[in-house]
């Protein structure tokens, strides 16, 4: 189980996707029973009357509560919540859509056509794929678990988690209409952006480990029909990775509300501590990476390296990504993931904006 | 998490994506109007798709098929959808309980305001402004007389009438009052503040709704220096809140 992956080359007889859906079948022996827990008949009924009556409870909250909440702050907070969470939606549905497409419909072969056998080649290949898909990184979560569902190399998959949202063509479209007239910003976010998927992609193929990365569905039955395997998909995605994008809501909106600006301008003159300050806002705003260059642009204050950093590391590393990377792949994966993106995202803002800014 | 309560969570959640856009106009209160069809969109595959599931399962019970777990083809995962998974609620308890407002002058005591674009992008890039010999009030966003103000350096708007809308925000540090208006790019947690001066009006309630009348107050010297733009106040009237409450 603890092979290393890619690098030293794959193997000999079958694909390193093969071994690792393999991996997945045998795991699932270990598991309980599947009627473990599950509830008889009477009690799902019984669910049905307790949302009856939640939905009664929210008519009421709503002719009662609605005038008297009336905290600015508390509000301010529910607007945030409530605008993350609507404006993620249709994003999460459209990822989950497409990767329980992916899983259904898509037969396994067609990504053996599309990424090369050898993981070292196929990390940038998924990184290029990832110029592709216009969907902001709620999205960007469950098409990456799919591909690994499907055999594709995990450092692929992941390359192309942390690319596509940062390079498809709806955001540098909206960077440069953000940074009217400085097309070298567009060009800093592409080039850091891809360059630092591929690095974490390659350094993952070389040292990352197969037993961190915990399955991110139970392997289908293949006697199943295919619109099925797409909606039990779908539901088992959506309500995985959900949850968790609403705590990471949750988070962002809590510190949008709470950190007061004033402390993030204080520090703007500093060279090398701006950067990292803005760094450290895009990970805590969690705005979606379609919208994150209009913010950028109003910290004027900023080095445009500083800038770049906040381009860069937000649509790879922020709160409600976090969330959803630990919900989807594990938590022992997000504890190695997410502190390795971070730091090579880092480094390659200072780069690119040392050379292009 | 059964499997009712897995569909029926996301019935809810569905709903309230589809109240919001489809019988309301409350999600303009959180993004852009152009996500309307991408909302009613994502709201009517959540409900289908929990309708789906929950009557599938209803037609089980109804059966009293004891082999429940023969069903949907052997999976074996149903029972471990983790309790974050209810969490999907708080949105829907947000839109139909809550229903959080616009931000408002709150916001625009707080958040980051708009500020000097750079200079390369500055400078006649501007649409006339109408017929200069004529009497009439140039409407105008907001977020385009803070923009002109910054960087029109041939300062078209010198002596014009012009018609702002906004809302009221105090002046913690002085005298006078703004007029405010939040940018939305994508949803309300990247609203950024536009705003203007007014010192030559009495202050009205805050977060109040006005239209007003006036003439910007030429700052002497770099434009890109100034910190607030004046604006010197002819007329005001009250209006309601507009439908959009962003630019």
């Amino acid at each position: 189980m603890t092979e290393r992956l890619g690098g030293s080359g794959p193997p000999a007889t079958s694909s390193l996707g093969d071994s690792l859906v393999t991996d997945w079948d045998t795991r699932d022996d270990d598991l309980p029973p599947p009627d473990w827990g599950r509830p008889r008949g009477p009690r799902r009924i019984a669910t049905v009357w307790l949302f009856a009556g939640f939905m009664v409870a929210l008519a009421l909250g709503n002719a009662w509560l609605s005038d008297t909440l009336t905290g600015e702050a508390f509000l301010a907070w529910a607007t945030i919540f409530t605008a993350i969470s609507l404006q993620a939606l249709p994003f999460l549905v459209f990822g989950v859509a497409l990767s329980a497409a992916l899983t259904a419909f898509v037969p396994s072969s067609f990504y053996r056509r599309v990424f090369p056998a050898n993981t070292a080649l196929a990390v940038p290949v998924a990184g290029a794929a990832g110029a592709v898909l216009p969907g902001c990184e709620c999205a960007s979560v469950p098409v990456a678990g799919g591909l690994i569902k499907r055999g594709v190399a995990p450092a692929a998959a992941l390359t192309f988690l942390l690319a596509a949202p940062a390079i498809n063509p709806v955001v540098l479209v909206a960077t440069a209409v953000a940074f009217a007239g400085q097309p070298e910003m567009v060009a800093g976010r592409f080039v850091a952006s891809l360059g630092a998927a591929v690095v974490v992609g390659w350094l993952w193929a070389r040292f990352g480990r197969t037993d961190w990365l915990r399955p991110p569905r139970a392997h289908h039955d293949p006697s199943a029909p295919a619109w099925r395997v797409f909606q039990e998909s779908m539901l088992h995605d959506l309500l995985h990775a959900g949850g968790f994008l609403v705590v990471g809501g949750l988070a962002a909106a809590t510190l949008n509300v709470v950190v007061p600006r004033e402390w993030v301008l204080a520090v703007a003159g500093l060279p090398v501590v701006s950067v990292l300050v803005l760094a450290l806002l895009a990970i805590l705003l969690s705005i979606c990476s379609e919208a994150d260059a209009f913010v950028a642009v109003s910290l004027t204050d900023f080095s445009p390296t500083a800038k770049l950093a906040f381009l860069v590391v937000g649509p790879m590393v922020d709160l409600k990504l976090i969330a959803l990377q630990g919900g989807t792949f594990g938590w022992s994966f997000a504890r190695r993931f997410v502190p390795l993106t971070l730091a090579v995202a880092l480094l390659f803002s200072f780069l690119v904006g040392g050379v292009l800014l | 998490m059964n499997r009712v309560a897995q569909g029926l969570v996301l019935v809810l959640l569905g709903t309230a994506a589809l109240a919001s856009t489809v019988f309301t106009e409350l999600y303009l209160n959180y993004v852009q109007a152009g996500f309307r069809p991408f909302l009613i969109a994502a709201g009517v595959v959540l409900v289908v798709l929990g309708l789906v599931v929950v009557a599938a399962e209803l037609r089980l019970v109804v059966r009293e098929e004891q082999a429940a777990h023969d069903h949907g083809g052997g999976h074996g995962d149903h029972a471990h959808v983790p309790r974050v998974a209810w969490l999907l609620l708080l949105p829907a308890v947000s839109v139909f309980v809550i229903a959080p407002p616009a931000l408002g002058a709150y916001t625009a005591e707080n958040a980051a305001s708009a500020a000097p674009p750079e200079k390369a992008e500055g400078g006649g890039n501007f649409d006339e402004l109408g017929d200069p010999d004529s009497a009439a009030p140039v409407e105008m966003k907001l977020r385009e007389f803070v923009s002109r103000a910054w960087t029109d350096e041939e300062r078209a708007m010198s002596g014009r009438t012009i018609e702002l809308t906004g809302f009221a925000v105090p002046n913690p540090e002085g005298k006078g009052w703004y007029l405010a208006r939040l940018q939305m790019a994508c949803c309300a947690a990247d609203a950024i503040v536009n705003r203007v001066l007014i010192t030559d009006q009495p202050e009205p309630a805050k977060d109040s709704w006005w239209t007003v009348r006036g003439t910007w107050e030429e700052p002497e010297g770099d434009l890109q220096s100034v910190r607030d733009h004046h604006f010197s106040v002819a007329e005001m009237t009250e209006v309601d809140d507009p439908p959009d409450p962003y630019e």
